[in-house]
C-alpha cells in the first residue's frame, strides 16, 4: 500500500503544522479580509456572531447547529484547509465514513489527494476502521486525523 | 450643468499647477502632468457617464437625481461622491497617484475593480504610478483559486418573514473538485433581532446595514439544509475566468462597506446582482428590478440573460429523512425512530436477520433523523453524541449500500414555476346576479395555484386587490384588498410534527344586518395541524381568531373566534382542489355567526396560465348566499 503510505505522510505533515494552533480560537470573523489578513478583526466579525447562534466548540461532534469559525490561518496552505474541513464537519464526515460514501468523504479524499482510482479502497478502509478512527465521544478533529493516519499506515 | 462646472474648473486647475509648482513631497512634476492628462481625457470621453462606472459605483437614477445605493461614506473618495459621478472619478484617479502609506490601504488596492477598469480605458502607464498592483487581492485570488460561479437558491422557509421568499447567494467554485469547498458570498443585514415588530419595521425602513461576507459553502449548507429544512437549488453560471475575476474584484471593494438594507428592494437578492453586473459589463441586471425584488425573480432575470448552465438539486436533511422513510415499510420506520430515540440499541438491531438493504436503510434513517433533531435543538448534546456514535458504529459494520445512493428525484425547478405577479378576470353569479371581477396580485403564490416549483400547502399573498362589477346594479366597487394572506399547511407524521398556521389581514366587503354592504378591515390569525391522508389529500384544521373593524359595524368592531377544516389535493399535475368549511362566531361588538363552505378547483393550462372554478356559500344571520365564479388567471 505504497500510495497509502504517501497519504499517511501527507496527514503527518498536516499534524506537524497544526499542533495546538486551533485551540482556544474564539474569533468569528467572516470578512473577506480574514482569509488573507493575519489576525485582523473586521467589522464583519459581528456579522457572524449575529447570523450564527453561538459557538459549541466545533472541533468535536455536535456541530450541526450551523456554527462556524471563519478562516483565520495566517499562512493559508492546503493542509490547513484539510484541518479546518475536518474540524468544521465532524458529524457529517463521520456519517459518510460509516456509510463508506458521501460528499464529505469524497471531499476528504480530495483534500488528501487520493487518486480517483484508489478512492473505493480508501473509503472501504476507513469504513472498516470506523471505531478506531472515531474512538470516543470527546474525540477532536486532530485525533481523528491522527487516527486516520494510523489506519493508513497500518493498512 | 455639472460638466460645465468641471470644464471651467479644469483650466483653472491647470493654470494653478503651472503658476505654483507642486511641493516636492509626493510625486514629481512629471506625474502631475500625466495625471492632468488622464483627467482631461477621462472628462473628454465622459468616462464618468460610462455604464460600467455607474455599475461599480452603484449609481442609480432616481427622483432626486443620480445617487449611489451605497450608504457607507468610506466607499467614496470625494465628499460628494455619492451623488457626483465626476467628482468621484476625479478623486479616484487622483488617489491612484498618491504615495502609498500602506500598500493595502492605497486606492489601487481598496478600489481594485475601479483601478482595473480605469487602467484599461485610459491605458494608464503603470510605471508612472507609486502602486500599480494590489498584492493582497492577488493573494486572495491565489488562495481562493476561483474557477466558476454558481447561483445558490435556498428555497422558501415559512417560519420567518425574511426567508419566506427564499434567498440567493453565490458560490465560488475552487480548483478542488468538491462543491463543499466552494466559497459562499452572501449579502445580508446585521440584525440583533430575528423576529418581531422591530425586526419587520427596521427591515422595511432600511434601518439595518447590509454587508457582503464570504465563508465556506459547507457552513451555509449547515445553516440552510441541516438546520432550516430548506432544499437548495444550485444554478451554475457561465462566467469565464475574466468575469469571475471582475466579480471578485468588485466584491473585494465592497468588503466592510455597508448599504442600507431594505427588505423589499435593496435586499439580499438585489445587491448580489451588482456583483454579476460587475462581472459582465452590459448585463445591467440591477436596472431591471421594479419596486420590489423577489429572489426567484432575480433568478429568472439571470436565466433570461442566458447565464445559467445547469440546475442541481440539493435536498435538505428533512427531505432526505422523508425519502429514506418512504423506502421502508412501516415497522422499519418505527424501529428507526426507536433507535434515534435511544430506545433500541443499534447494535442489537443490526444483529437481527433482516434483509441487509433494509437494515442499512433503517440505520441510515435513524442516523439522519437523530442529526436532524439535534440541529433543531430537540435533544441535548450530551445525549446526542454517544447515541450518534453508536448508530454510526453499527452502520460501519454493514458495509456499502448495494443500490445507488439515495438519489432523490428532483422536484420541478422553482424558476420554471408560475411567475410572481398574477392578474385574474372572473365571471360569476351571486344569487342570480351576475358579476365580473378583475383581480391583481403582485406576489406571490396562492394555495390553489399550481404548486409546481413551489412548496405545496403554502401560500404567500401580498396585496391581492379585487374589483367587482355588479351587472344589474351597475356598480363598480372594490370587493376586497388582501394585504397579507399567508398560510402554511405542513403535514405531521411520525418524524415531523410541524404546526400549521395562517395569518390574514385584509379589507373585505361584508353585507351587514341592515342588508347593505361595507368594506371592513379584518385581521385573522390561526394555527392548527395537518395530516396527509393517503390518496385523499392533505387534511387540515385550524383554530383562529377573527377581528373586524369598521364604522358601519355596531360599536365599530366585531371580535370572535372559530375554526376551519379543509382538504387540499393535487389530483393530477394540472388539476388541484381545495375544499373547506369555516365557522366563526363573533361574540363581541357586532355579533354574528359566519359559516363559510367553499370548493375551489384550479386547472393548469400552461406554467403561466390557469382557470379556476369556485363555489362558495356563506351563511350569515341565518341567510345563505351562494356565489360561483370562473376565473382566468395569467402570471407575469
Amino acid at each position: 500500500m505504497k500510495k497509502v503510505g504517501v497519504l499517511a505522510i501527507a496527514v503527518c505533515c498536516v499534524l506537524a503544522f497544526t499542533g495546538e494552533s486551533y485551540a482556544g480560537r474564539s474569533n468569528t470573523g467572516c470578512g473577506i479580509g480574514t482569509i488573507i489578513f493575519e489576525g485582523k478583526e473586521g467589522l464583519l466579525s459581528q456579522i457572524c456572531a449575529a447570523t450564527f447562534n453561538g459557538s459549541f466548540g466545533n472541533q468535536t461532534f455536535g456541530i450541526t447547529s450551523g456554527t462556524l469559525e471563519c478562516e483565520q490561518a495566517p499562512t493559508f496552505i492546503a493542509h490547513e484547509k484539510l484541518n479546518k474541513f475536518v474540524g468544521d464537519n465532524m458529524d457529517n464526515l463521520a456519517m459518510d465514513m460509516s456509510k463508506g460514501e458521501g460528499e464529505y468523504l469524497t471531499t476528504l479524499a480530495v483534500l488528501l489527494d487520493v487518486p480517483v482510482e484508489e478512492r473505493a479502497e480508501f473509503y472501504g478502509l476507513l469504513q472498516a476502521n470506523f471505531s478506531n478512527i472515531y474512538s470516543s465521544e470527546d474525540i477532536t478533529h486532530i485525533d481523528v486525523l491522527n487516527n486516520i493516519e494510523r489506519v493508513l499506515l497500518a493498512g | 450643468m455639472r460638466v460645465a462646472y468641471r470644464i471651467r474648473a479644469l483650466p483653472f486647475l491647470l493654470a494653478l499647477l503651472a503658476a505654483f509648482p507642486p511641493a516636492a513631497t509626493a510625486t514629481p512634476p512629471r506625474n502631475d502632468d500625466y495625471l492632468s492628462e488622464l483627467l482631461a481625457r477621462a472628462l473628454q470621453e465622459k468616462l464618468h457617464e460610462d455604464p460600467y462606472w455607474r455599475t461599480l459605483m452603484h449609481y442609480k437614477r432616481g427622483v432626486f437625481g443620480t445617487r449611489s445605493l451605497v450608504d457607507d461614506p468610506r466607499f467614496f473618495l470625494a465628499e460628494n461622491g455619492k451623488t457626483d459621478s465626476w467628482a468621484e472619478m476625479e478623486a479616484t484617479l487622483r488617489a491612484f497617484f498618491r504615495s502609498p502609506e500602506d500598500d493595502e490601504k492605497h486606492a489601487v488596492c481598496r478600489f481594485v475593480a475601479r483601478f482595473d477598469w480605469l487602467r484599461r480605458r485610459l491605458s494608464i502607464d503603470p510605471s508612472k504610478l507609486p502602486v500599480s498592483r494590489c498584492d493582497s487581492f492577488e493573494k486572495l485570488m491565489d488562495r481562493v483559486g476561483p474557477q466558476s460561479v454558481t447561483l445558490i437558491f435556498p428555497t422558501s422557509y415559512m417560519n420567518s418573514p425574511a426567508s419566506m421568499y427564499g434567498h440567493t447567494l453565490l458560490a465560488i467554485r475552487t480548483a478542488y473538485e468538491s462543491d463543499l469547498l466552494s466559497y459562499a458570498i452572501n449579502y445580508s443585514a446585521i440584525t440583533n433581532e430575528t423576529f418581531g415588530l422591530f425586526y419587520i419595521a427596521k427591515g422595511l425602513l432600511g434601518l439595518y446595514k447590509g454587508y457582503f461576507s464570504i465563508l465556506p459553502y459547507y457552513a451555509k449548507l449547515q445553516e440552510y439544509s441541516d438546520v432550516n429544512d430548506r432544499d437548495i437549488w444550485e444554478y451554475s453560471l457561465d462566467l469565464d475566468t475574466d468575469e469571475v475575476r471582475r466579480l471578485l474584484m468588485h466584491m473585494y471593494e465592497l468588503q466592510d462597506i455597508y448599504s442600507d438594507y431594505y427588505f423589499f428592494n435593496e435586499n439580499c437578492s438585489y445587491d448580489l446582482l451588482f456583483l454579476l453586473d460587475a462581472a459582465r459589463p452590459g448585463l445591467d441586471l440591477t436596472d431591471r428590478c421594479a419596486w420590489w425584488v423577489i429572489p426567484l425573480d432575480t433568478i429568472r432575470e439571470i436565466k433570461k440573460s442566458r447565464m445559467i448552465d445547469q440546475a442541481f438539486y440539493r435536498p435538505s436533511k428533512s427531505t432526505k429523512v422523508k425519502h429514506i422513510a418512504s423506502l421502508l415499510p412501516e415497522e422499519r420506520r418505527l424501529e428507526a425512530l426507536a433507535i434515534a430515540r435511544g430506545d433500541t440499541e443499534p447494535a442489537r438491531f443490526s444483529g437481527q436477520s433482516i434483509p441487509p438493504e433494509e437494515k442499512i436503510r433503517t440505520i441510515d434513517l435513524a442516523a439522519e433523523y437523530l442529526q436532524y433533531r439535534y440541529a433543531k435543538k430537540e435533544i441535548a448534546k450530551v445525549d446526542y453524541v454517544p447515541r450518534f456514535l453508536e448508530i454510526l458504529k453499527a452502520r460501519s459494520s454493514l458495509g456499502a449500500s448495494d443500490e445507488e445512493r439515495y438519489s432523490i428525484p428532483p422536484p420541478p425547478r422553482p424558476d420554471e414555476g408560475h411567475h410572481s405577479n398574477r392578474i385574474s378576470l372572473a365571471y360569476g353569479v351571486v344569487e342570480d346576479r351576475p358579476f365580473q371581477e378583475i383581480r391583481l396580485r403582485p406576489a406571490y403564490h396562492g394555495l390553489i395555484d399550481n404548486s409546481s416549483g413551489y412548496k405545496r400547502g403554502s401560500q404567500i399573498i401580498f396585496l391581492d386587490g379585487v374589483v367587482r362589477y355588479d351587472w344589474p346594479g351597475e356598480r363598480l366597487e372594490v370587493e376586497s384588498v388582501n394585504l397579507i394572506d399567508i398560510v402554511s399547511i405542513a403535514p405531521r407524521d411520525a418524524f415531523f410534527k410541524p404546526t400549521s398556521w395562517k395569518v390574514r389581514t385584509d379589507l373585505l366587503r361584508r353585507t351587514l344586518a341592515n342588508g347593505k354592504d361595507y368594506l371592513v378591515y379584518r385581521l385573522s390569525p390561526g394555527f392548527g395541524r395537518a395530516y396527509e391522508l393517503g390518496g385523499i389529500g392533505l387534511w387540515y384544521w385550524m383554530l383562529e381568531s377573527d377581528l373586524h373593524v369598521g364604522g358601519a359595524l355596531e360599536i365599530s368592531y366585531s371580535l370572535g373566534a372559530g375554526g376551519t377544516t379543509g382538504l387540499f389535493q393535487d389530483v393530477t399535475g394540472w388539476w388541484n382542489l381545495h375544499l373547506f368549511a369555516q365557522d366563526v362566531y363573533h361574540g363581541l361588538g357586532d355579533k354574528d355567526n359566519l359559516i363559510t363552505a367553499c370548493l375551489e378547483q384550479n386547472f393548469r393550462v400552461s406554467s403561466d396560465m390557469s382557470f379556476s372554478v369556485e363555489v362558495r356559500s356563506e351563511t350569515y344571520h341565518e341567510e345563505t348566499t351562494v356565489e360561483s365564479a370562473v376565473r382566468w388567471n395569467a402570471f407575469f
